[in-house]
């Protein structure tokens, strides 16, 4: 062995031992310049063999070749190792406490009479019903007189109106809705009137407003067995496939026959509000051939469908602005 | 309507468990309201003779008696101390369920044995006397039964009667009706009596007011025996049905009209100067009724008067000095029919309420008054002694006749949607107290004048349908062809509150009626709409805006412990609007007649939807990891801007708002609203001082809150970015510098934002650095040097207008 292949041996083994022991890939960086550079010992001997013999350039030439593919293959295998431990390191370094909250993106809440009310006007647009409303503050005639409770009645005190100007009152149901929509169209007519309402009343179970839902259907050939299949089919979407809908006599000055509307819960009966065919008077005032046409409406109240269905018992609570009872919904 | 079972069992037979009864009632009838119970449930009771009474060795308030109950003797321990020996009395045995659910066992008392309890009025459901022990005369034979004498047991059904059916105001209506509910029969008592007393002749009759009072009858009981008392069967039942026994004449004008439903006056005949006058109040007026209070009549109000002066008023209340009472032996009974809809705003006006009124301004038979006379002047005959005049003074110019209405069965089939048998159909109404006809497929029927609400072939259709059975009603639904749907606002409104929640804030609704102080605190001119009626002062005024009811809704979730809230309200609110055209507006209020005029004009209410947001305080609480939400003017806008695109913004506005954080939103030049912090004043007049509050207040149908979108065909070539920081003078609008760069920024400039800006160090004293970044797009790759043209432009268009210049 000449004293040149000597020194390669050498330089092959410094190398490979500093590879072996580089610790980072910044090190690996260092030893390949040191080995490997231009400036390095082997790269002056590849240099060199020019000026040697030609026996002593073949095998300078070979072994230096194999030296420097030795280390560079060592370099390359170990900065593969190094990399991915460093970036192992660098994921576990950057680990974080997933048990701490996200960033908050803040559900806000409807109000759950507006859910009910939402929920009612889905199911009833989807029987093919519109959706009409009309002014809280209404005329003496639209709130009573149009629906067949003239002056004087006795029903108009059970309504404990809240007057205005003389001839105004706040509506005290949404069926003044059913008057305007009559005048406006001609039958038939399919239409869902929610709405705010006033009676003039203060206790855990009633409040100066509350909201009503009202259905009206006038067309041809409508009967009272209509209603019944409306207000079972409304009832099993609102509670559930086993609610069924009882009726019973009542009376209202715009409905005949009136009836009132239980709703199965539990072990007996909710009611849930009053209901029947349209009183001809009613359909008379507003020029629909009674002969001709036939129709039903009803009405009820969504806070206490809301109330039952989320459990709460005091109606005042849903018209506070508490958020300790807005934020539940 | 109170209905003691024991005393309907005079007139109808039934027999089923009292929870059975109150079902076929609510389903075929009237709702009940309640049931009470009286007396003795289950068990017996016994007449008793005391053998011996006397003080309880162990204690001062017991007293104990030795009595006798039939051959057997008895120790019993009693409380009160009116029992003798020779008395007898009622005694409830052991083993015996009292009505409230107590069950009596024999027990020590103060170391006596006591067997069972002497029982007072109360115990038994007579009366309301709870003081001693009820003493029964020599009639009650020891030993017996009392259920042998009267009922010890009492069920009371409250019927809550509708105000259709003043029929249902008497026991006999009640029973005709549930002989039609169960089509068996009822009875109604038969009268006898013989009369020969004083003539009612002696007294005058006159009706001056026809129009209020149909029917006046009067007939005259004289000689009665003074302070008699009615029999304790009659006492009893009254007192079940919720009155107060008084005397012998008045507790059988309260049995007839219980019975009958037909109220009844007696007046003390000594009492009337020479006859009855029925006449409209005199101006100012005034009586003294039997309550003892004075009330002041207008001449709205109808009076029974003598020729000197009013002694009642009509089917509301009697007057004190004609009232019978314990000297009274001469009688003048009034049995009349009233206008019911008088009786109403009389007794409405004068805050008088009385079971007379409540049945006249129901609307009743004036055919009544004669079965009610009749049965009223035997009654008081045979509880007080007395002659019954011979002769009845009667006013009844215009008698009513029953009437004829005709129902088809085929109508009644379409509108109950169910087979109707015919004969079936004729039965019930039948039973209701009609004739009927069968005239082939259709019925005649005549109707009895105490149903004066069954008037048209509907009514009767509800009579057959309700008493056939709604449960027999079978359910389909409605076929039609209409599309149904929302309409676009209304599709709006639920998106936009859907929007509103899901940014984080929770959907309240809110009173629209609040006190006067509202408008004061928020500094509002101008003329509410206001309640007649409120139900206080703090609800006597519509709102005029939405923001006093979040104000107030604030304030309570502050008081409560809240660091703030974010709350919205969609609702309406309410302004006075000019009526032109007074008696064209009173008519389209009454009438509905439109006549020439807009609705807006004759509603004299201008009423608009619209939807309130308020921030204040901390909306939402810093996060570990992000910054608290708080409320601020720019929160606020954002909401706005968010709501409604392209809403411009003009300085100032309400006086409620901080004058300088404060905006009225505009849309097309049209107000749509306003946005800003809440004054700081307004917000300590509604208690949240210290907090900050934003709000926002829109026109619902302003808002836009999904514009139907529009494509724009974009091509494949990169975007530049570029941005530019400019110094202007502290108080130039950088609104008006967003839309200078708009609008001259050239072909290629597609998006403009202010990221920054900043007041401070490195800035002039009373200039701002504002810093913008533009995107410029180009049908081709625009070049640097385009792009250095275009941002040239702008800069140069900001210095010309604004005096800007670029920060290096």
């Amino acid at each position: 062995m000449t004293a040149t292949e000597q020194r390669i041996e050498k330089l092959r083994t410094e190398a490979l031992s500093a590879v072996s022991d580089a610790a980072t890939t910044s090190e690996l960086e260092d030893i390949r310049i040191r080995f490997l550079g231009r400036a390095a010992e082997l790269s002056e001997i590849k240099k060199s063999i020019g000026s040697l013999s030609p026996d002593e350039r073949k095998e300078v030439g070979k072994s230096s070749n194999l030296a420097s593919r030795e280390i560079e293959n060592a370099l390359s295998e170990k900065k593969n190792d190094l990399a991915s431990s460093e970036r192992e390191s660098k994921l576990r370094k950057e680990a974080v406490d997933v048990t701490l909250p996200g960033v908050p993106f803040q559900r806000g809440n409807l109000h759950p009479t507006q859910r009910i009310i939402d929920d009612v006007v889905d199911f009833f647009v989807g029987m093919g019903y519109g959706v009409a409303e009309g002014p809280e503050v209404e005329t003496d005639y639209n709130n009573f007189t149009a629906l067949n409770f003239p002056e004087g009645h006795p029903a108009r005190s059970e309504h404990d109106t809240f007057f205005l100007d003389e001839g105004l009152v706040m509506r005290t149901h949404t069926s003044p809705v059913q008057v305007r929509t009559m005048l406006e169209n001609e039958p038939p007519v399919y239409v869902v009137c929610p709405g705010r309402t006033y009676r003039n009343d203060s206790d855990p179970t009633h409040t100066p407003m509350f909201n009503q839902i009202e259905a009206l259907v006038v067309d041809r050939g409508i009967s009272l067995a209509d209603l019944k299949g409306t207000l079972n089919a409304m009832a099993r979407h609102v509670f559930g496939e086993d609610a069924k809908v009882r009726l019973r006599p009542s009376f209202f000055p715009f409905t005949e026959p009136s009836v009132e509307m239980d709703v199965s819960w539990g072990d007996g009966w909710l009611e849930l509000g009053g209901a029947g065919m349209v009183d001809p008077n009613v359909l008379e005032e507003v020029g629909y051939d009674t002969e001709e046409y036939t129709g039903f409406a009803f009405g009820f109240g969504p806070d206490r469908m809301a109330m039952v269905k989320y459990g709460v018992h005091d109606l005042r609570m849903f018209f506070e602005g508490d958020l300790r009872f807005l934020r539940q919904f | 309507m109170r209905v003691p079972l024991t005393w309907l069992r005079e007139y109808v037979d039934f027999d089923l468990p009292t929870d059975e009864l109150v079902e076929a009632i609510t389903l075929y009838s009237q709702e009940i309201d309640d049931v009470y119970r009286f007396g003795v449930a289950d068990g017996e009771v016994v007449v008793g003779e005391v053998v011996e009474f006397g003080p309880h060795p162990n204690a001062d308030r017991l007293s104990v008696a030795k009595v006798d109950l039939g051959g057997r003797e008895v120790q019993i321990v009693a409380g009160a101390p009116n029992p003798y020996s020779g008395a007898r009395i009622p005694v409830v045995l052991p083993g015996s369920v009292m009505s409230d659910g107590t069950k009596l066992k024999k027990a020590k008392l103060r170391g006596l044995e006591s067997y069972g309890m002497m029982m007072s009025e109360r115990e038994l459901g007579i009366s309301n006397e709870h003081e001693g022990i009820l003493l029964l005369d020599d009639s009650y034979e020891v030993g017996t039964p009392v259920e042998e004498y009267f009922p010890v047991s009492e069920t009371v059904l409250d019927i809550e009667v509708t105000p259709n059916r003043p029929d249902l105001w008497g026991m006999i209506g009640v029973a005709r009706e549930m002989a039609a509910i169960f089509r068996t029969n009822f009875r109604i008592p038969e009268i006898s009596f013989e009369t020969g007393g004083k003539p009612t002749e002696e007294y005058s009759l006159r009706v001056e007011d026809e129009d209020l009072c149909p029917r006046y009858d009067l007939r005259r009981v004289s000689d009665i025996a003074p302070g008699a008392k009615a029999p304790l069967k009659i006492r009893r039942w009254l007192h079940a049905a919720g009155m107060r026994p008084i005397g012998a004449v008045v507790d059988a004008t309260n049995f007839v009209m219980m019975e009958s439903g037909q109220p009844i006056h007696a007046f003390d005949a000594a009492r009337i100067s020479d006859g009855i006058v029925v006449r409209r109040a005199f101006p100012g007026e005034k009586l003294t009724v039997i309550d003892g209070s004075v009330r002041e009549l207008d001449t709205d109000m109808l009076v029974i008067a003598d020729e000197e002066r009013g002694r009642a008023i009509a089917g509301v209340m009697g007057g004190e000095d004609s009232e019978v009472n314990e000297a009274t032996d001469d009688l003048l009974i009034e049995v009349a029919n009233f206008d019911a809809r008088n009786v109403l705003e009389t007794s409405s006006r004068l805050g008088l309420r009385t079971d007379a009124s409540g049945r006249f301004e129901r609307g009743l038979d004036p055919d009544m008054v004669d079965f009610a006379m009749e049965r009223v002047v035997s009654l008081i005959s045979e509880y007080a002694g007395g002659d019954i005049a011979p002769d009845t003074a009667s006013a009844y110019p215009n008698p009513v006749e029953p009437w004829r209405v005709s129902m088809r069965a085929s109508r009644a089939e379409l509108l109950l949607g169910m087979p109707v048998e015919k004969d079936d159909a004729a039965a019930i109404l039948e039973k209701l107290g009609c004739e009927v006809e069968d005239e082939g497929g259709t019925f005649s029927a005549l109707v009895p004048t105490f149903r004066r609400d069954l008037v048209r072939e509907a009514d009767l259709i509800e009579e057959v349908g309700r008493l056939v059975g709604l449960d027999k009603v079978p359910e389909v639904l409605p076929k039609t062809s209409l599309p149904g749907g929302l309409t676009d606002m209304q599709k709006r409104t639920r998106l936009l509150r859907h929007l509103l929640a899901d940014i984080g804030l929770s959907e309240a609704m809110l009173y629209p009626f609040g006190p006067a102080r509202w408008r004061d605190d928020l500094g509002l001119d101008g003329e509410p709409v206001r309640l007649a009626n409120p139900l206080s002062r703090e609800m006597s005024e519509l709102r005029p805006s939405m923001l006093p009811g979040l104000l107030d809704a604030t304030a309570r979730n502050r008081a409560f412990g809240a660091p703030g809230n974010g709350v919205f309200e969609v609702g309406h609110v309410f302004a006075p609007n000019d009526t032109p055209d007074r008696a064209a507006a009173l008519r389209f209020r009454s009438k509905g007649e439109k006549g020439e005029r807009s609705e807006e004009e004759l509603m004299g209410v201008a009423e608009e939807a619209r939807v309130g947001v308020i921030l204040a305080g901390t909306v939402r609480p810093a996060g570990w990891n992000v910054p608290p939400f708080e409320a601020d003017f720019f929160e606020a806008k954002g909401i706005v801007e968010r709501l409604v695109p392209g809403a411009e913004f003009e300085p100032g506005g309400e006086p409620f708002l901080h004058p300088g954080r404060s905006a009225i939103v505009k849309v097309g030049g049209e107000d749509i609203g306003w946005v800003g912090e809440v004054h700081p004043e307004v917000a300590e007049r509604f208690d949240i001082e210290g907090w900050t509050v934003a709000a926002l207040e829109l026109d619902l149908s302003a808002c836009r809150p999904d514009p139907e979108p529009r494509f724009e065909p974009f091509v494949n070539v990169p975007a530049v970015n570029r941005d530019l920081a400019v110094v202007v003078g502290g108080d130039v609008p950088v609104g008006a510098m967003l839309s200078a760069i708009e609008k001259s920024g050239g072909e290629f400039l597609t998006e403009s934002r202010v990221f920054d800006v900043y007041e401070g160090a490195q800035v002039p004293e009373g200039k701002k650095s504002v810093a913008f970044g533009f995107v410029f797009q180009g049908d081709e790759t625009l070049t640097d040097e385009v792009v250095n043209g275009e941002m040239s432009n702008i800069a140069a268009k900001l210095e010309e207008e604004f005096g800007a210049s670029i920060r290096s």
